[in-house]
C-alpha cells in the first residue's frame, strides 16, 4: 500500500466563500459542524471550571462561593510554589538527561553498529508499552529501595549497617523517570539516527575532515534539533508526570506541582479546591509555553531531517571485535529497563513477605498471593472497569478522529477546526485534566464516581494520540481511490463504507489498540475520578502500594503485565505491518 | 456531444498568491472522437479535465453532456460526480487494493444508478475483462497486477458502465517507455471498437500526435490551439505550439503592410530575406514569427551537385557545427548568419561538421505564425 502514500500536494482551491471563524463553521458539513460541536462541548467546560475554582471560594457541597484572588496570592506569597516549581524543573531535566543518554547509546548501537541481535531491542518497547507506569516505579522502589537488592549489596561490598543511599529522593526520582522514558528516547532518537544519510559524511570526508571533526561539524549538527526537541519533549512529560512523584518524592519530602495538585484534592480534608485549581492554571500554563517551544524546535528538527539524497542509506560500522561489547551492552540495557524490573516484581509477587532478595526465600515461595489476587472481588472488579474503560475510550477515539482525520486530510471544510480541536488536549497535563473533569463531575453529580466520567475524560485525553494514527492512517489512502468510487456512480456515504471504510481498518485497529494500552496504564485521570465502584487497575496498584500490600499488588501487577503485553505485541505487528509508526 | 463554454476556475496557493487555473476554455467534443487535451504541467488541462468529471468545482462557464447541462455557473447548477455519466481512468489508476480484479471492475455496476445484478453483470464484466485481456486474472486480488494490467483493470472499470464520456488523466504516465507505446496503440484500438468518446489528458506532445483525433494545446489556462493532429503540428499558429509540438526553427522578421490568407512575403530576418506563406489573414506586425520544421529543411554540402539541385528561393549557405547520429535520422545544426538551424534529414547525407553547407527552406513549409 506504500506505492498509495500522497506524495503531491496540488495548491488549494480558492474556498467559495472567504475562510474565517464563524463563517468557516456555518459553511461545513452537517456531521463535521456536529463532530465540532461535541468537541468544544466535551471540552470548554472543563477549561471554564479549572479557571472559575481558581478564582472563586469552593463551597462544601463542591458549588462556588465568592470571588477571590487568594489562591493566586498564596501562590505567590508562599514560598512552597517557588520551591515545587525549582524541585520539578531540576527532576525533569534531570530524567531528560538520563533518558536521552540512554537513548543515545541504544540508538546508535541499533541504527549505526552491526552489534549481533540488534533488532532484539525492540522486545524493550514493546513490553515497557504494556507495564502501567505506576507499577514500574513500584518495582524500582523494590529494587532501589531500603532492603532492596542493590543497596544489600553494596552494604554487603561496604560493610555498612545501614543501606548506603536512599532512593526516595530527588536524584532517585531522577534515576527511575529517566529510565521510564528510555524506551521513547530509543524510538525517536532512532529516526533521528536513521535519517542521517551516510553520505553527507563521507562528503565531509572526502573535503578532507578527519572522523572526529566529521563527527563535531557534520553527525552532531544533524542531529542536534532532533536530540534538542527529544529533550524539551521529554521535560514536559517528566515535568507533568505524577507516578514517579507520588510515590517516590512525596514520601521523601521531595514534592512538585503535580503532587501538590494531588495532595490539596485527595490528601487535604476538605479538599482544597482553589489551590489545585490555581496550581493546575500555572502548570497549564507552563506546559503550554514549553509545547509551543517544542514545535517550533521540532519542525526546524523536521527541516533537517528531510534533506536527503537519493540512493538514501544510513552507514552502518563495522565494530570488529568490539561489537560483542555493544551487545553487551544492549543486553544490560534490557535487563535495566525491562528484566529487573519485571523480574523484582515477580519475585515479589511469590515470597510471603519481601525482605530483600536471598536464597532462603526461595523455600518460602508460592503462588499465594495469585490466588488471593484472583478470588478477590476488589481484583476482578477493577480488572472489569479497566478493560471496559480501555475498550470503550479506544472504541470512541479511533472512529471518531477517523472521521476527523479524513476530513482534515482531505481538505473538507471544518477539517482544519477539527484538527485542531481535536489535537487540544494535548496541552493539558494529566493531573490538570483531571482537575478539570472533576470540577465538571463535581457539578454533574448524576456522573460523579462512576466509570462513564473515567471514560468521557480519557477519551478526552487520548484524542490527539488516536489523530495521530487516524491521520497517518488516512494519509495513505490516495485520494484517487474515492474519486474513482464516486465516478463509478457511488455517493459519498457508498464510497465511504466500501472504499474508505475496508482501507483504513488496519489503521482503525492500531488506533483502537494504542488508545486502549495508554488508557489502561494512566493513573492521574482517573485517581481523581474515580469513586468505590469505578477503581481500575492502575489505581488499585497505587492504593495497595499506599497500604503496604505488595505482594497482591506484584501478584495482580504480573498478571496485568502479562495481558497487556500481549496486547501490546498485536499492536507493534499491526503497526509495523502497516507502516503506522507514529508516537 | 460535449460542450464546454468559457469554464473558469482560479486556483490560490497556500501563500494566497493566485496559482494555476483555467481561465474560459470554450470546445465541443464530436459523438466517438479520442479528444487531447495537451500542455506543459500547470497550464489547466487537469483542472478542465476534473471539472467535466465533477471532481472540481469550477466557478464560472458552463458544461453540457449530451445536451443536457451538467454544469452551469449562471444557473447555479452543479450536477454530482456520481449523477454524471462519465468513466474516468486515473493517473494512479486507484485500483481498490482490497478487492479482486473482478470486484474492482463491477464495482461501478454495483453501485448508483445503472446497477445490475447475477448473471447479467457477471456477463457484462466478463465482456469487458475479456476486451482487455484480464478475463484469466478476474479472480486475482488487485494488489497481484502488474502496472501494465492495472492499466488495463482502469479502464476496464472505467467502461463497465457503458459511460457516454470517458476521460483518461495521463494513464500511461507510470508506464516504462516500451510498455506506454504498446498500450497506447492498445487504447486507441479499444477506444474505436468500443466507439467510446473519449477526452485524453497528457504533457507528452508525440503520445497526443499518436493517439488523438483532435488535440486541444494549453498554456496558462487557456487554449492556444485546436485542431487534428497533422494541422497542429503542421500548421502551428503561435511560438507556444510550434515550439511545444516537435521541434522546430523559429525566425523573426518585419512585415510591413497586412497580409491576406494564401499570399506569400518576403521578410528580413537574421539570416537574410526568407519567402513564406500565410495560412490566414495576417496584419502587419514589427516582429512577425516564422517557422520551419527541421525535416523540412532540404540540406547538401557546398559545391556538390545536389547543392546546385537546390532552388535559388530561400537558399542560404552556412557552417555546419555539430552532427548527431539518431540511426534512422541526423540531425545537423547549421551556422547561418550566426543563427542555428536545425536540420533532419537521411542519415546517408555527406555533411560533416566543419564543412560549409547549403540549406533552402521550401515556401509552402515556410510558415508565418498567424499569432503572437
Amino acid at each position: 500500500m506504500s506505492a498509495m502514500i500522497e506524495s503531491d500536494k496540488p495548491p488549494r482551491a480558492a474556498p467559495d466563500r472567504p475562510a474565517g471563524g464563524l463563517r468557516a463553521m456555518l459553511s461545513m458539513s452537517p456531521l463535521a459542524a456536529i463532530m465540532a460541536a461535541v468537541l468544544i462541548l466535551l471540552m470548554l467546560p472543563a477549561v471554564i471550571y479549572l479557571v472559575q475554582s481558581s478564582f472563586y471560594e469552593t463551597k462544601f457541597d463542591g458549588s462556588f462561593g465568592a470571588f477571590t484572588f487568594r489562591h493566586y496570592v498564596e501562590l505567590f506569597t508562599n514560598d512552597r510554589f517557588l520551591k515545587n516549581l525549582v524541585n520539578a524543573t531540576i527532576y525533569a531535566s534531570g530524567s531528560a538527561a538520563v533518558a536521552i543518554f540512554l537513548g543515545v547509546v541504544q540508538a546508535w548501537i541499533v541504527e549505526r553498529t552491526n552489534t549481533p541481535g540488534r533488532s532484539f531491542v525492540l522486545i524493550i518497547s514493546i513490553i515497557s508499552l504494556g507495564v502501567p507506569s505506576v507499577l514500574y516505579t513500584i518495582s524500582f522502589l523494590f529494587l532501589l529501595g531500603k532492603t532492596g537488592p542493590l543497596n544489600q549489596l553494596l552494604m554487603w561490598m561496604t560493610g555498612s549497617a545501614t543501606p548506603v543511599f536512599n532512593i526516595y529522593s530527588l536524584w532517585g526520582m531522577i534515576v527511575i523517570e529517566g529510565i521510564e522514558f528510555a524506551p521513547l528516547s530509543f524510538l525517536l532518537l532512532s529516526s533521528v539516527f536513521r535519517s542521517n544519510d551516510a553520505a553527507f559524511e563521507e562528503a565531509s570526508m572526502m573535503s578532507g575532515a578527519g572522523i572526529v571533526t566529521t563527527f563535531r561539524r557534520i553527525t552532531l549538527r544533524l542531529a542536534l534539533p532532533g536530540v534538542l526537541a527529544l529533550l524539551i519533549l521529554i521535560f514536559i512529560r517528566a515535568f507533568e508526570s505524577f507516578e514517579t512523584p507520588a510515590l517516590v518524592g512525596r514520601p521523601g519530602g521531595v514534592n512538585v506541582l503535580t503532587t501538590d495538585i494531588y495532595a490539596a484534592i485527595q490528601v487535604e480534608i476538605p479538599a482544597n479546591y482553589g489551590q489545585a485549581g490555581a496550581f493546575s492554571v500555572m502548570l497549564l500554563l507552563i506546559v503550554v509555553v514549553l509545547l509551543y517551544w517544542y514545535g517550533q524546535l521540532s519542525r526546524h528538527a523536521e527541516k533537517f531531517q528531510t534533506i536527503t539524497g537519493k540512493g538514501f542509506r544510513p552507514r552502518v560500522m563495522d565494530l570488529g571485535r568490539w561489537r560483542w561489547l555493544t551487545a553487551g551492552i544492549l543486553v544490560l540495557m534490557f535487563f535495566v529497563i525491562i528484566g529487573f524490573p519485571v523480574g523484582i516484581v515477580f519475585w515479589v509477587s511469590l515470597v510471603p513477605y519481601y525482605d530483600g532478595v536471598h536464597m532462603a526465600a526461595l523455600k518460602l515461595m508460592s503462588f499465594a498471593h495469585y490466588g488471593t489476587v484472583f478470588t478477590s472481588n476488589m481484583f476482578q472488579g477493577s480488572l472489569a472497569n479497566t478493560l471496559i474503560l480501555g475498550a470503550a475510550s479506544a472504541s470512541i477515539v479511533a472512529p471518531f478522529t477517523a472521521l476527523c482525520a479524513w476530513f482534515a486530510v482531505r481538505r473538507q471544510k471544518g477539517g482544519a477546526v477539527l484538527d485542531q480541536l481535536a489535537s487540544l488536549p494535548l496541552i493539558f497535563p494529566a493531573i490538570v485534566m483531571g482537575v478539570a473533569y472533576l470540577q465538571v463531575f463535581l457539578h454533574m453529580p448524576i456522573l460523579y464516581g462512576t466509570l462513564l466520567a473515567i471514560i468521557i475524560a480519557s477519551s478526552v485525553r487520548y484524542l490527539p494520540y488516536g489523530m495521530r494514527y487516524s491521520y497517518a492512517g488516512i494519509l495513505q489512502i490516495h485520494k484517487e481511490l474515492e474519486e474513482a468510487s464516486a465516478l463509478s456512480g457511488a455517493r459519498q456515504a457508498t464510497t465511504f463504507l466500501r472504499i474508505v471504510m475496508p482501507l483504513v481498518a488496519p489503521a482503525m485497529v492500531t488506533c483502537w489498540l494504542f488508545v486502549f494500552l495508554v488508557a489502561v496504564k494512566a493513573v492521574s485521570v482517573p485517581i481523581l475520578l474515580a469513586g468505590p465502584n469505578s477503581q481500575v487497575v492502575a489505581v488499585t496498584i497505587f492504593d495497595l502500594w499506599q497500604n503496604g500490600v505488595i505482594g497482591e499488588l506484584s501478584a495482580m501487577g504480573i498478571i496485568w503485565t502479562l495481558m497487556m503485553t500481549t496486547v501490546s505485541v498485536g499492536f507493534s505487528l499491526l503497526a509495523r505491518r502497516y507502516g503506522l509508526n507514529v508516537r | 456531444m460535449l460542450e464546454v463554454r468559457d469554464l473558469f476556475k482560479q486556483y490560490t496557493t497556500a501563500d494566497g498568491t493566485p496559482g494555476g487555473g483555467v481561465f474560459g476554455a470554450t470546445f465541443d467534443i464530436r459523438e466517438g472522437e479520442l479528444f487531447t487535451l495537451l500542455g506543459p504541467s500547470g497550464c489547466g488541462k487537469t483542472t478542465t479535465l476534473r471539472s467535466i468529471a465533477g471532481l472540481e468545482k469550477p466557478e464560472g462557464g458552463r458544461i453540457a453532456l449530451a445536451g443536457t447541462p451538467i454544469y452551469d455557473a449562471g444557473l447555479r447548477l452543479n450536477v454530482p460526480m456520481y449523477e454524471r455519466d462519465i468513466g474516468m481512468v486515473f493517473q494512479s489508476y486507484a485500483i481498490w487494493p482490497h478487492m479482486t480484479v473482478f470486484e474492482n471492475a463491477a464495482y461501478p455496476l454495483t453501485v448508483g444508478k445503472k446497477r445490475m445484478g447475477g448473471k447479467e453483470m457477471r456477463d457484462k464484466v466478463m465482456g469487458v475483462l475479456d476486451l482487455v485481456g484480464l478475463k484469466a486474472f478476474a479472480e486475482r486480488p488487485a494488489p497481484q497486477l502488474s502496472g501494465g494490467q492495472l492499466q488495463r483493470l482502469a479502464l476496464a472499470r472505467a467502461l463497465c458502465r457503458e459511460p457516454a464520456l470517458l476521460l483518461l488523466d495521463e494513464p500511461l504516465s507510470n508506464l516504462d517507455a516500451q510498455l506506454r507505446e504498446q498500450m497506447r496503440a492498445e487504447l486507441k484500438r479499444l477506444q474505436k471498437e468500443t466507439g467510446v468518446t473519449a477526452i485524453y489528458v497528457t504533457h507528452d506532445q508525440s503520445e497526443a500526435l499518436a493517439i488523438s483525433d483532435r488535440i486541444a494545446v494549453m498554456k496558462d489556462g487557456l487554449i492556444m490551439q485546436l485542431g487534428a493532429p497533422r494541422e497542429i503540428y503542421g500548421r502551428p499558429t503561435s511560438e507556444f505550439v510550434a515550439q511545444f509540438i516537435g521541434r522546430t526553427n523559429l525566425l523573426h522578421g518585419r512585415l510591413d503592410a497586412d497580409t491576406p490568407e494564401g499570399a506569400t512575403a518576403r521578410l528580413e530576418t537574421a539570416i537574410g530575406p526568407v519567402v513564406c506563406t500565410f495560412p490566414a489573414a495576417v496584419k502587419a506586425s514589427p516582429r512577425m514569427g516564422i517557422v520551419i520544421r527541421p525535416e523540412n529543411v532540404a540540406i547538401a554540402r557546398a559545391g556538390s551537385p545536389a547543392a546546385g539541385a537546390l532552388p535559388a528561393e530561400n537558399r542560404f549557405e552556412g557552417r555546419v557545427r555539430s552532427e548527431t547520429f539518431l540511426g534512422e535520422i541526423a540531425e545537423y545544426e547549421i551556422d547561418i548568419a550566426g543563427q542555428a538551424i536545425l536540420v533532419r534529414a537521411r542519415p546517408d547525407t555527406e555533411v560533416r561538421p566543419g564543412d560549409a553547407a547549403v540549406v533552402a527552406f521550401p515556401i509552402a513549409q515556410t510558415l508565418a505564425l498567424i499569432e503572437d
